[in-house]
């Protein structure tokens, strides 16, 4: 579904990510962990287009995405969140899966005013829906800047979820969260899974990772160092090496920046 | 320049308050653009009295009825908004303030330069409605055409307001403004929205410039400037992003810039606006509504 081949970020002198190779198989829940500084979230925003890549191709259901705008990139079918909260702050709840809603259906769907003026009762039922899905029915008419970190994340997640992605890639959803909220987390990732969306999770929360996904990607100073499933990738020597820091990791390149 | 006289004061700040509307509608044009882009879009003005001017061709060669005059101004104002955008904003990078600014300041010449050269710079009459009516409050009067020019700027606003605070399209573009990297990943077009606001702008831009030259009673090239002068101060009085700052310094100014008249004279009034605007840097820069002005 998702390709990643020889992906290449370089800022100025920085190496953030060097060649990447990834395949992302439809329908599953893919891990990609890494230490601090590891290009992480430089693969992420590189796959939903907020950079443009130094070298290499990002393909999305066989459909090359390198320079296409992150807009168009979704309506391809990539959604994404955010490691430090972006919602929109003077929108409400309700506002802010509203003018989410721009999957392709919702395009195709719709003529010019309908789209912009007014609203369907399906497009209405599908923001129960979410709102639901987040837990937050009973705050729809808030404003998202008045929410508790909590309830923003989970609208964030609601939000990315209301373009009706193909590939969701969840950017260290759990920061922050307590062990409740990350089980809750857990749990709607699965749901969300469940209704077909292939989900990409970055994560410090080693204990989240392990839980939900299927396969996991180690990166490392902005190489893959590991692939595969989370207790091939716990047992190997090549991660346990990079998150316990030995002779490889101290003699290694100064890491960039997440 | 009188000496104090209650009723005539309160009459003067009448006056000021209902024609300070237009100014309103100038600065909320403004306060919108600088909203979603951070920018200034200097055209805003010339581009407005541009669409008064298309608008007064209507009433001059196909003798449209007044109403029809205020529409074909707004509508061609919008369409100019959507022509400054292309040309002054849409295809210069986002962090390049100055070449967009420049460029704009370029596009209010040369809109200028076209309404000179098509009017030979002669002022032409403005068709009114109402002027002949006039309502008597006690010792006070109330001009129709100046209680018509308020009641069109209410309109304009409460429209303009209904789109951005309740229909998706307007809040597409306060999502633009709020937050816009998140805005693009959640598949919202930032061009086109963009464009979406410049065109919303115009529109009303085009009702201020007919309404100011249908207060007035003529429209002239000589207003471009004093009009763009006046939306500046209206903008940064009241806040830059701010639309009810927008609102409560256009009327303000109209008020005051009367007082000013009254007491001081045409020559000084200007002046004494300009004052206000030093004396609102000084004091309370960021303006009534503004916050400090921070970026993510």
């Amino acid at each position: 579904m998702l390709e990643l081949q020889g992906l290449t970020k370089h800022f100025g002198g920085v190496k953030a990510l060097n060649e990447l190779d990834l395949t992302v198989e439809e329908g599953g829940i893919i891990g990609l962990i890494g230490p601090n500084g590891s290009g992480k979230s430089t693969a992420i925003n590189l796959i939903c287009g907020v950079y443009g890549e130094t070298a290499g191709t990002v393909h999305f259901r066989g459909v090359l995405m390198n320079g296409k705008p992150p807009h168009q990139r979704l309506r391809a079918g990539i959604a994404r969140t955010f490691q430090n909260i972006r919602l929109f702050p003077e929108l409400t709840v309700w506002q802010n899966l509203w003018v989410a809603q721009n999957s392709p259906q919702d395009i195709s769907r719709q003529r010019f005013l309908p789209r912009w003026f007014g609203t369907t009762r399906q497009a209405r039922k599908e923001i129960a829906d979410l709102l639901e899905l987040a837990d937050l029915a009973h705050k729809g008419d808030e404003l998202a800047s008045n929410l508790a970190f909590g309830e923003q994340r989970r609208l964030e997640f609601a939000r990315a979820a209301a373009a009706r992605p193909l590939l969701l890639l969840l950017d260290e959803p759990a920061a922050g969260m307590s062990r409740q909220e990350i089980d809750d987390l857990g749990q709607r990732i699965r749901r969300l899974r469940d209704s077909g969306v292939t989900i990409l999770l970055v994560e410090h929360m080693m204990e989240l990772v392990m839980g939900v996904t299927e396969q996991i990607a180690v990166l490392n100073f902005g190489h893959r160092i590991a692939f595969g499933t989370p207790g091939e990738v716990q047992s190997d020597r090549a991660v346990q090496e990079a998150y316990l820091g030995t002779d490889a990791t101290e003699s290694g390149p100064a890491g960039g920046s997440a | 320049m009188g000496d104090f006289d209650f009723v005539y004061i309160t009459q003067t700040v009448g006056d000021g308050l209902l024609f300070g509307s237009t100014y309103a509608l100038i600065g909320i044009g403004f306060t919108l653009i600088f909203g979603a882009m951070g920018k200034l879009n200097m055209t805003y003005a010339a581009a407005s009295l541009g669409g008064a001017y298309v608008g007064l061709a209507a009433f001059t060669f196909v003798n449209a009825p007044a109403l029809v005059v205020f529409l074909v101004s707004a509508l061609a104002s919008g369409i100019v908004g959507f022509i400054a955008y292309l040309t002054c904003f849409r295809f210069i990078p986002i962090h390049n303030h100055l070449a967009a600014l420049m460029a704009s300041i370029g596009g209010l010449f040369f809109i200028d330069e076209i309404v000179i050269h098509t009017t030979d710079g002669s002022p032409l009459t403005f068709p009114a409605m109402f002027e002949d009516v006039m309502f008597e409050l006690g010792p006070l009067g109330i001009r129709g055409d100046l209680l018509f020019v308020f009641a069109v700027c209410i309109a304009a606003t409460a429209g303009l307001l209904f789109v951005l605070y309740r229909s998706r399209l307007g809040l597409a573009t306060r999502a633009v403004s709020q937050q816009d990297v998140a805005a693009r990943l959640c598949g919202i077009d930032v061009h086109r929205t963009n464009a979406v606001t410049f065109v919303l702008a115009g529109l009303l831009g085009g009702i201020a410039g007919a309404m100011t030259a249908a207060a007035v009673g003529v429209l002239s090239p000589l207003i471009t400037i004093p009009l763009t002068v006046k939306g500046l101060i209206v903008t940064v009085i009241g806040g830059l992003g701010s639309i009810p700052g927008a609102i409560v310094a256009g009327l303000m100014v109209g008020a005051l810039e009367n007082v000013f008249l009254y007491f001081r004279g045409v020559n000084e009034r200007d002046m004494y606006v300009l004052l206000l605007l030093f004396v609102f840097l000084v004091f309370r820069p960021h303006g009534i509504f503004g916050s400090a002005i921070s970026r993510d």
